[in-house]
């Protein structure tokens, strides 16, 4: 019985150790930046996410203030990095809707926006 | 959530379960037989027929079980990610979508090969190198999970430290519970036999069990701590969301577990040469730890399904 509590303390010792977390499929950060404003209308945008993502179901899609769709319609994926390019939208708020689905096939999704020239 | 998605979280915990227990003890059925069974009866070659009757009867049963509930997996979780009927998914494209293009599609495609070695192993065993074959193909078919749950997805450096760790969690969790069954089953045939040469076959096998039994015990702990490490990280996240109370629950069991086989290993074991229902109460104690290993299973059969960090 010593010999499993000894083994036990250790173990939750390590976990009390321990601070870093790591969020499952989410978005870790954007470029452009979420919320953030950029000069001019951007050619691409890009996600990053804490886990890797299966391209054939995770799908970007973008508006521009108008509520136009300017993105190409062809997102491209690399392990936990995904990004889509843009059509010329103009100045204004644009929302990018964003749906993965992570390898171990949990679905997440979830939206931002962020500014052009204002 | 409506009544089909809720139905079918419900049947792909129900199978991810039933599968993981199944390919677990499959595996651990064969560790045993190599690393327990076998060595210690060679002080009893009469018993060989009756351990390697139990281990064929354990091993099938388990391995039929892991096929089917494997192709209900795929099944399930191709419905969840494609949205699709089940009639959908098996006649139109979606199934084989999901094999095609998704790495839990790939890797279950890969398993399914597994599992074929695993069954020419099983049904050749008699021929020696067959034998090795098998063993390795159970370890692979269990140890293979890992690439369909959170640490194939882990992004970065950490993805294969979270791999390496998870295998071998399934692979200490093989040995440990799959060896109780068959543990449980040599000491009943023990109590049945009565004989000096059985006696002293038990008492080898116990022996080596427990050295089976800490290193699994300490595999499990220190990939367990890695694990929780790399998803949860924080306190925070353990206490205040679905995952983390699953996972307590999990590790509350897991505690108890280690409890029973304290029990077995420091106090029921050294009177096993001195009374003569120490056998008898060893059998049950690993029957209750192989029970609690099965509610470990359906734990983590919900678990791995659980967002770490969406709050409850």
């Amino acid at each position: 019985m010593r010999q499993a509590l000894l083994v036990w303390t250790a173990a939750l010792t390590l976990l009390i150790a321990t601070d870093e977390a790591i969020a499952h499929a989410m978005l870790d950060h954007a470029e452009p930046r979420v919320g953030n404003t950029v000069a001019s209308p951007p050619h691409e945008v890009t996600l990053y996410f804490t886990q890797k993502l299966e391209p054939a179901f995770s799908t970007i899609t973008v508006t521009n203030a108008a509520g136009q769709r300017i993105d190409s319609g062809k997102t491209r994926v690399s392990g936990s990095q995904m990004s889509i390019s843009l059509k010329p939208g103009g100045s204004g708020t644009y929302h990018v809707n964003w749906r993965v689905l992570s390898v171990d096939t949990h679905t997440t999704d979830g939206n931002f926006t962020f500014q052009v020239g204002q | 959530m409506s009544w089909p998605e809720a139905g079918l979280g419900d049947g792909l915990i129900a199978v991810r379960a039933v599968h993981f227990a199944a390919s677990a003890i499959a595996a651990g059925a064969l560790i045993f037989r190599s690393v327990v069974a076998e060595p210690a009866a060679v002080v009893a070659p009469e018993a060989l027929p009756v351990l390697a009757a139990q281990v064929r009867l354990v091993a099938w049963t388990s391995f039929v079980a892991a096929v089917v509930t494997g192709l209900g997996w795929l099944l399930l979780a191709t419905m969840q990610i494609t949205g699709a009927s089940l009639w959908e998914a098996l006649m139109q494209d979606g199934l084989s979508t999901v094999v095609e293009v998704t790495q839990f599609g790939q890797v279950a495609v890969i398993r399914l090969g597994l599992a074929v070695l695993l069954a020419i192993g099983l049904a050749g065993e008699r021929v020696w190198r067959l034998r090795w074959l098998t063993l390795a193909s159970a370890l692979a078919f269990a140890g293979a999970i890992a690439w369909t749950g959170h640490a194939g997805s882990t992004a970065g450096d950490l993805g294969m430290l979270h791999l390496v760790s998870d295998v071998l969690h399934l692979w200490a969790a093989a040995a440990w519970t799959g060896g109780l069954v068959l543990l449980a089953g040599l000491l009943t045939s023990s109590t049945r036999h009565q004989s000096p040469a059985w006696r002293k076959l038990e008492l080898d096998a116990i022996a080596r069990f427990s050295i089976l039994g800490m290193v699994a015990v300490a595999t499990l702990v220190l990939s367990g701590v890695i694990n929780a490490w790399i998803i949860v990280g924080t306190w925070q996240v353990l206490l205040g969301t679905a995952y983390g109370e699953l996972l307590l629950a999990k590790i509350a069991v897991v505690a108890l577990m280690i409890a029973f086989a304290c029990v077995n290993r420091f106090w029921l074991t050294p009177q096993l040469a001195a009374k003569a229902d120490a056998s008898r109460r060893l059998a049950r104690n690993s029957g209750i730890e192989f029970a609690l290993g099965l509610a470990v299973f359906a734990i983590v059969g919900a678990l791995g399904l659980q967002h770490p960090m969406i709050h409850p």
